[in-house]
């Protein structure tokens, strides 16, 4: 029985723990990082992949 | 699961760009449709080939003019068929994201999102033509210069100035190539008495059009019907009054790249006259047309790589970066 009472306060713990992690976690993002992300996201190195995905299929259909 | 789309929504050409495989569709905005039953009866390019040769019980249309729906009905239509031709059924219900002309009006904006809901997407956003042009056009824009693109479509003009990011400076007019067509068609009606097909007026413009004069020019034979004997008639055009007949919309589209640069903030202006203008979009295609804007405005005007591609790369890249990027589509909060 007490062994019982101790997991389900020991349960109730970590999850109280977890919530408070999660919710620290999920605090705004600021705007300084918001722009960061933003802008890095248009970087030519962001954008290689899909130009050249492109490129690559364009090229390959002219070759044929 | 459903991959997700980037949808460049042309007057002239839809294309389509599915996440993680590239452009998975190139058509002409066309549809087909039985004038009786409302049945669709074909779409893209196969639609295109019946322009103004159909019998009286079908109908080819744009459904889109001057980069607005005309017809939400039909545009609806059309993007269902794009979006099953892509691998979308009911079930998998993709994000997309639409190219615009950044004129456009709320209510045709909600006609956009509207039809690409219904017609099958879990979530449409749009993006301004000229931004998603410029991401294409491997612009540096996420540097603190001045980017200035042209973005010439079938049925609109933009001209953008672009720096970290987002629009510094926009003009647009609702003139693009199809106004160039129109011009072509209504100048040999007009000078030589004959009627002509806006697809004949499309080849003339591809043959001979030019926005100034260039070098190794030829003449056309064109064929039509005589508007006094009915009867077809054959008749030679010069490249001299193809510029005369679409002078008014190529000084249209100058002006409008003029008013952007004045617009511009002087510190941006300056990068232009080192790093010139690019040109995107198929009406930039035009001989002749990045020499005389460059005429006009004397910074240099260059092409970009992949002008019919541009705006729709651009999205693809939106889509590819949906989370980062979200702040740039229309109506989002910045």
């Amino acid at each position: 029985m007490i062994i019982a009472v101790l997991l389900i306060v020991f349960a109730v713990l970590v999850l109280i723990l977890a919530v408070v992690r999660i919710s620290a976690r999920r605090r705004p993002v600021d705007g300084v990082e918001s722009f960061r992300r933003h802008i890095d996201a248009l970087s030519p190195a962001a954008r290689r992949e899909v130009i050249d995905r492109v490129q690559n299929a364009r090229d390959t259909g002219k070759g044929k | 699961m459903a991959r997700d789309l980037a949808i460049d929504l042309g007057t002239a050409n839809t294309l389509v760009y599915m996440k993680g495989r590239g452009i998975v569709l190139n058509e002409p905005s066309v549809i087909a449709l039985n004038r009786q039953t409302g049945e669709v009866l074909a779409t893209g390019r196969e639609a295109w080939q019946m322009i103004g040769r159909t019998p009286g019980y079908i109908v080819a249309v744009r459904p889109l003019r001057g980069g607005a729906i005309t017809d939400f009905e039909i545009t609806e239509r059309m993007i269902r068929l794009l979006l099953q031709r892509v691998g979308v059924s009911r079930f998998t219900r993709p994000k997309v994201v639409i190219c615009v002309p950044s004129a456009i009006t709320e209510v045709e904006r909600r006609a956009v999102t509207d039809a690409a809901r219904r017609a099958g997407a879990a979530d449409a956003q749009l993006i301004e033509q000229p931004m998603a042009a410029a991401i294409g056009a491997d612009l540096p824009i996420d540097e603190p210069v001045g980017n200035m693109v042209i973005d010439i479509g079938g049925g609109t003009s933009e001209t953008a100035v672009i720096s970290l990011g987002g629009v510094v400076a926009l003009e647009a007019v609702r003139v693009g190539s199809f106004d160039i067509d129109a011009a072509i068609q209504n100048y040999v009606r007009r000078e030589h008495g004959i009627a002509i097909g806006e697809r004949t007026a499309e080849e003339i413009k591809v043959a001979i059009g030019s926005a100034d004069p260039i070098g190794d020019e030829n003449e056309a034979e064109v064929r039509g019907r005589d508007l006094m004997s009915g009867l077809p008639k054959t008749v030679l055009l010069a490249p001299e009054e193809i510029r005369f007949a679409i002078d008014d919309v190529v000084s249209s589209i100058t002006a409008s790249v003029v008013r952007c640069l004045a617009k511009a903030p002087p510190e941006l202006a300056q990068d232009f006259l080192v790093r010139g203008m690019y040109l995107v979009g198929g009406g930039g295609l035009l001989r002749g047309l990045a020499q005389r804007i460059e005429r006009e405005t004397r910074v240099p005007v260059r092409m970009s790589p992949m002008p019919l591609e541009a705006v729709v790369l651009g999205a693809g890249h939106c889509i590819e970066h949906y989370e980062a990027l979200k702040g740039m589509f229309m109506g989002a909060r910045r």
